[in-house]
């Protein structure tokens, strides 16, 4: 072989160089649109990756458009896999986001597309009432991201940034039939009080004092304050006087007797924590209470898949909302249900017209039921008369806790009343420190809390 | 015609040299300095990483973590306590517990490359995964306390778990900290003795120096950069880990473990997506000037008694 001249080689080098970066350019980008396309989705829940894979498989029967399903986890690293796709212009088409939250951040950020002139009242008609607007920029949500530290700054009134895919509550115990049995107690009846249910607690624990208690993962010390005290807390007091715990008023925020009266309340699970709870991250509680090494969890209408992935009957499951207190104003307790996670667009993509087909092809009575089944998850989309036989026993039982926000049931989703500086994982942990730590009182957390509360509104 | 020759080549080879060097320095500009740059200018601005601008608030992030913030600061202190209780018990820990085991090792003919390898195994398999194994050996219902049991030690076993307990917390992740770092420290003053002078300990011996004092009066002494290079490291992982708190207890419970590091991670990635990353980048700044604070101080230490 004969020597390259210098020009000839440089010439070669710039060839290649040109060549791999057009060839670069057509592996990483597919704008084509309708059949034959190609859909990226992303979701930040493992869970639903094989749910979704054979909803895509279907979709594709019927629209020739193909969907790429990816699962990026935990949180953390799917937060963070969106924050350099953005910077990179490399987002998904599609992704499934944390409703009624992250979805107003990305869309605020201009990462999720506006779909207010896509999704119609017709469409909106299809979701749990509570649900629909769960991805609608309302005028008191825009009004808080004007506030300095608000995470969603740059949202505007009117936008629409994701249809809700699923959808449950907090608030929801959980107890292993067999212990109660063990214990002499009924499953068909369970407690209808928090007094009834703290005995509940009280008789299974003096059963079996190891494997007899209540778990829940404190490990994440947002979850005891959201998913128990908050609950328990409307019930008690009413929408008015909790909502006021949250204000900027020390008379009647955390540190009045309101206040107390509710942690008083809480405390009365300190004897009956599973040993170790507080180390539990939430999975590692749910895998606690599969393994029978907890007899009660608390969790939301999300726990149960939880449960079945981790081996247990869901059959051998009971499940009840978290009763409300003697006395209570709004008791007994309802919790009305709230969309999770919702379907998104990229602002980004050239594919919206696919992206809406597939978000549509999701949210259909049909695919939401299987897509619900598959998962163990509820699904946004009301499924009417035909949801006992969509959703089978098990998920049916659980939507029957459920109640309308408009008739006094507790919105878990209803957060315009906290400061927009309000941080729940530093109440969580000063919950935790009460209970099960018993390292303050309900007298003392309540000032304290009031304190946080107070400054957050600074 | 030959200066002129000879000139040529010497701006070819310089040019060949800096073509060589280029893609290095191409790297470190991408990778180091604009990330560091980039970094730097986010700790004086407010952003949720989303977001297409960022807020300029000057040195407001830094006010915040160290007093501004009146629920921010004390968080920050309460994690800057446990950060040096950690800084300080460690490094003591894997001189304490690496130089009896190095001169030990030293000193045995038998099976040493055997126990060499046992004794580093801790730090070639640290990691998450072993941290998550630490974690149910550390349960209530795990391997520790039941062994504690098993031995008639129940009275120090732990109901709630020896990371569930806030007394306990602290001291075992530093005990399982220790544990990942005593090899390194062992192997580094093996390589200490190794390098002493037998002629040395020969004279101390003919001197009439016991075994202890050999120990104190001469190896000790020549082994002070080695301690002084065992401390460093430690501290430093000391002041920047974080993964093993993350996995192992989230700082938990109650935030009784909480430290630094951790501290900065979460305010990065969980803080419910407000914009607090350049409150992290502060934090992470802070902690680069003590570190660097430290080094400064090591070097002195090298410096004043080599």
């Amino acid at each position: 072989m004969g020597k390259c001249q210098p020009g000839t080689r440089i010439l070669g080098a710039a060839v290649a160089v040109v060549a791999l970066f057009l060839g670069g350019v057509a592996c990483g980008s597919d704008s084509s649109s309708g059949a034959g396309s190609t859909l990226e989705m992303w979701t930040f829940k493992q869970a639903h990756v094989k749910p979704l894979q054979d909803a895509a498989a279907s979709f594709k029967e019927k629209t020739g458009i193909t969907v790429n399903v990816t699962a990026y986890t935990p949180d953390d690293a799917f937060k963070s896999k969106i924050q350099s796709a953005a910077a990179s212009k490399n987002v998904a088409d599609v992704l499934e986001v944390h409703a009624a939250g992250e979805d107003f951040v990305l869309g605020g950020s201009g990462i999720l597309a506006d779909l207010s002139s896509v999704v119609t009242p017709e469409w909106k008609s299809r979701f749990l009432k509570g649900t629909a607007d769960a991805g609608l920029v309302a005028e008191d949500r825009y009004q808080r991201s004007l506030k300095p530290k608000a995470p969603d700054a740059g949202i505007k009134t009117g936008q629409y940034f994701s249809v809700p895919l699923t959808a449950g509550t907090f608030g929801i115990v959980y107890a292993n039939k067999s212990k109660l049995v063990a214990a002499g107690l009924d499953p068909a009846k369970p407690p209808t009080t928090w007094s009834e249910f703290i005995n509940w607690l009280k008789i299974v624990n003096a059963k079996d004092p190891q494997t007899g208690g209540l778990t829940l993962g404190l490990k994440a010390p947002t979850t005891g304050f959201n998913w128990a005290l908050q609950p328990l807390t409307f019930g008690l007091l009413g929408k008015e006087k909790y909502q006021a715990l949250f204000s900027n008023d020390p008379a009647r925020s955390w540190a009045s007797p309101d206040g107390q009266r509710a942690l008083a309340l809480y405390d009365q699970l300190t004897p009956y924590w599973s040993p170790g709870t507080q180390t539990l991250g939430i999975d590692d509680a749910d895998r606690a209470f599969a393994q029978g090494k907890a007899a009660f969890d608390i969790g939301g209408t999300f726990t149960l898949a939880a449960f079945q992935q981790n081996g247990m009957n869901p059959g051998d499951v009971v499940a009840f909302g978290l009763p409300a207190a003697e006395g209570s104003v709004a008791g007994p307790l309802k919790l009305a249900p709230l969309a999770l996670t919702g379907l998104a667009v990229s602002a980004q993509t050239k594919k919206q017209d696919d992206a809406i087909k597939w978000l549509d092809y999701l949210t259909s009575v049909e695919q939401a039921g299987a897509f619900a089944q598959a998962s163990l998850d509820l699904p946004g989309t009301d499924l009417g008369a035909d949801a006992s036989r969509l959703l089978g026993p098990d998920l049916t039982t659980l939507q029957n806790v459920f109640g309308d926000a408009a008739a006094g049931a507790y919105d878990p989703a209803d957060v315009t009343f906290f400061s927009p500086a309000y941080e729940d994982k530093l109440a969580g942990e000063a919950l935790v420190r009460m209970s099960p730590l018993k390292e303050s009182t309900p007298a003392s957390l309540s000032q304290e809390l009031g304190t946080m509360i107070a400054t957050s509104w600074k | 015609m030959e200066v002129s020759h000879k000139r040529r080549r010497k701006l070819r080879e310089a040019l060949t040299g800096y073509a060589f060097v280029l893609p290095a320095l191409v790297l470190f500009a991408v990778l180091g300095v604009y990330t560091v740059g980039y970094g730097l200018a986010l700790s004086f601005a407010r952003w949720n990483g989303f977001s297409a601008n960022w807020i300029w608030v000057g040195l407001g992030n830094y006010r915040d973590l160290l007093y501004r913030d009146e629920t921010l600061s004390p968080i920050v202190r309460d994690a800057a306590v446990n950060t040096a209780v950690v800084m300080i018990a460690v490094p003591l820990l894997a001189v304490v517990a690496g130089l009896p085991v190095a001169l030990a090792l030293n000193r045995i003919t038998a099976l040493r490359t055997t126990l060499r390898t046992v004794y580093f195994l801790p730090y070639v398999t640290t990691g998450i995964a072993v941290f998550y194994a630490w974690t149910y050996v550390l349960q209530p219902e795990g391997s520790l306390n039941a062994i504690l049991k098993g031995l008639g030690l129940g009275t120090l076993a732990q109901p709630q778990g020896f990371l569930g307990n806030p007394a306990t917390a602290l001291p075992t992740l530093i005990a399982v900290l220790a544990w990942s770092s005593i090899p390194v420290a062992i192997l580094l003053y093996l390589t200490g003795l190794q390098s002493i002078d037998p002629a040395v300990l020969d004279a101390a011996r003919v001197d009439g120096a016991t075994g202890l004092r050999t120990i104190s009066a001469v190896i000790w002494p020549l082994l002070r950069p080695i301690t002084a290079a065992v401390v460093l490291l430690n501290l430093r992982d000391a002041l920047q880990g974080f993964q093993m708190f993350l996995v192992m207890t989230n700082g938990g419970p109650g935030g009784h473990t909480n430290v630094l590091g951790l501290q900065a991670y979460n305010l990065a990635f969980f803080s419910e997506l407000r914009p607090t990353l350049g409150l992290a980048s502060a934090l992470g700044w802070l902690l680069f000037v003590v570190a660097l604070i430290l080094a400064a101080v090591n070097v002195r230490v090298l410096k004043s008694r080599t």
